[in-house]
């Protein structure tokens, strides 16, 4: 009796416990019982989806603020009337565009030399180099490029003493491009290594064994099986981009908004709660249609979330 | 002359550097300024700024509550998103498909309107205003990282390990605990740290679930960017700086950064 060591006890106690709570019967419901917290967190973000339907089917009264009783669909029918949130998601949308075009063609070089590079010390400075800016907000660096860009910032009395400027730069669409694609550059490069760790280096040596310069083997070798990353980078870079909310607010200064902002300004200025439920509803449909037309077109990439067929 | 790719590569990454470095650096150099402006160079060096951040209360308050959030999301996030990963991986679940659809849907679902939901939600149930609810938000938000991060673990462990534990008359749970605890522990870690750190930069659901007693530290950074932009405010955000450092050592001793580039 005093052989059994104390942990034992403790571990055949909870055993018992477990066996108690989760007889064997109910063994083969498990994945189920695992799945509970997960899919009633997820819950909370349906109940909000399902309280912003109800919101946006409800009109504003104007003269007592409160929502109407009854519903219609005035709500959707004044987003299609009113030509500034069609500006708004147009602008949204061909930002989104431009920003991932310009965040994967600076991404890739960058994933590819992270993988790639023989010196550990070098991998490991380029990791330390992307994680830093990823684990600081987006408030925070959008604060930084206001000290960069702004008219006393640094560009601007570095060329200042060349006798040029001084330029105003925040508060533009360039600036506020250039601030989501430094955002962005860590979500694309941690999606595409690991499709690129996933091409065997034999290949490109073959590539260029058999005559194919540089960027030939580039084009056709190293593109074509680093696709997975490129869709996955594209899809998380354009629908993070065409929902953000902080640049635009930070860098666009007000007059560069974004659908998030307008909804934001929907909810706090205008206080219709309404129209704003109408506009987020319609982009979680907008974004949610791009999204699956380009997985949809260019298969999920590195972004499933179901393990490799060695279930149970 | 034709550049090779190396060339350009070279260039391209320099040019990375430079922008994903800048921010962070001046953001150091201006917090240690004597002056009342952020000009460049610094005038001068003095610890002022972090006199006056460490003195003010409000922003103490913030930073508490941040962390709080941080520490309810984390809490709340790991296992959920830990188990959820194991059933997805290790059983054969009846709706699959539809279930990955429905677990994806936080990332899916564009973050402004998540916030707007919950905010609307949790207005009905009449927790507005309190802090917890600000975790759980966090948690709901950036599930599918810990459960991403979970399944490069899962993936990668044999599943007759476990049998042969069974076999050897291991009870479920010693099983659990001594073998698929253990090897799936670097996904639970990393998962964790993303959650904390995300919490704790959460900022635009944040600004939608807080009212002016219970802002978090990003919100409260934020509307001061709003008005006059002076170096307590870079004080503040080397907080950020400290806390990334932080996340970047623990993440690099207890599991290797490296992990982010295996292959799946």
């Amino acid at each position: 009796m005093s052989r059994y060591p104390v942990t034992w006890r403790f571990l055949d106690a909870l055993e018992a416990v477990a066996a108690f709570l989760w007889p064997r019967r109910m063994h083969r419901y498990t994945g189920v019982l695992l799945l509970v917290p997960a899919v009633a967190l997820v819950g909370l973000l349906v109940a909000g989806l399902f309280q912003m339907g109800d919101s946006s089917l409800r009109l504003l009264d104007t003269e007592t603020f409160e929502q109407s009783e009854d519903y219609s669909l005035a709500n959707y029918r004044d987003l299609i009337e009113k030509p500034t949130y069609f500006t708004v998601l147009w602008r949204s949308t061909w930002a989104a565009a431009l920003v991932t075009v310009l965040t994967l063609l600076l991404g890739f070089p960058y994933a590819y030399a992270m993988v790639r590079t023989r010196s550990a010390w070098r991998r490991k400075a380029l990791l330390v180099s992307l994680f830093l800016p990823f684990f600081i907000g987006q408030v925070v660096r959008a604060y930084g490029w206001l000290v960069v860009l702004g008219k006393t910032g640094l560009v601007n009395t570095l060329l200042g003493t060349l006798g040029l400027g001084p330029f105003k730069m925040i508060y533009t669409f360039p600036s506020l491009v250039f601030g989501l694609v430094q955002y962005m550059l860590p979500f694309a490069v941690l999606l595409l290594a690991p499709a690129i760790t996933a091409i065997d280096e034999e290949l490109e040596s073959a590539s260029e064994s058999l005559g194919a310069g540089g960027w030939r083997t580039l084009w056709h070798v190293v593109l074509p099986l680093a696709r997975p990353g490129l869709v996955a980078s594209a899809v998380v870079v354009f629908t993070l981009t065409l929902t953000d909310y902080a640049m635009p607010v930070v860098l666009g200064g007000g007059t560069n908004d974004f659908i998030a902002n307008a909804v934001y300004d929907a909810f706090f200025r205008i206080s219709d709660n309404g129209l704003g439920s109408a506009l987020a509803l319609t982009l979680v449909v907008f974004g949610s249609t791009v999204v699956a037309v380009m997985l949809g077109l260019l298969g999920a990439g590195t972004l499933g979330m179901r393990g490799r067929g060695n279930a149970r | 002359m034709r550049l090779s790719p190396r060339a350009v590569f070279g260039a391209v990454i320099a040019f990375n550097l430079v922008a994903l470095a800048l921010p962070t650096l001046v953001i150091l150099g201006a917090s240690f300024t004597e002056g009342n402006m952020i000009v460049f160079p610094p005038e001068g060096f003095s610890l002022k700024w972090y006199d006056k951040v460490l003195g003010s209360e409000p922003l103490r308050e913030a930073f508490l509550r941040s962390l709080w959030v941080s520490l309810i999301c984390t809490a709340a996030g790991v296992p959920a998103g830990a188990f959820a990963a194991l059933a997805m991986a290790r059983f054969r679940l009846r709706f699959a498909g539809a279930l990955q659809i429905y677990l994806l849907l936080p990332f899916t679902i564009p973050l402004i309107a998540s916030g707007i939901g919950l905010m609307l939600f949790f207005g009905e149930i009449g927790i507005l205003g309190d802090l917890w609810p600000v975790g759980i938000a966090c948690a709901v938000i950036n599930l599918p990282f810990m459960i991403w991060a979970v399944l490069a673990s899962v993936n990668g462990l044999d599943p007759d390990l476990e049998n042969a534990a069974a076999n050897c008359g291991a009870p479920p749970l010693q099983t659990f605990l001594t073998v698929t605890l253990p090897a799936v522990m670097p996904g639970v870690i990393t998962g964790g740290l993303l959650l904390f750190v995300l919490a704790f930069n959460e900022f635009l659901v944040s600004l939608l679930l807080t009212d002016a007693n219970t802002v978090t530290l990003p919100v409260s950074i934020y509307n001061s960017i709003r008005s006059i932009i002076t170096p307590d405010l870079a004080a503040v955000s080397v907080v950020y700086i400290a806390v990334a450092g932080v996340a970047i050592v623990l993440l690099d001793r207890l599991v290797g950064l490296e992990v982010f580039l295996r292959g799946k």
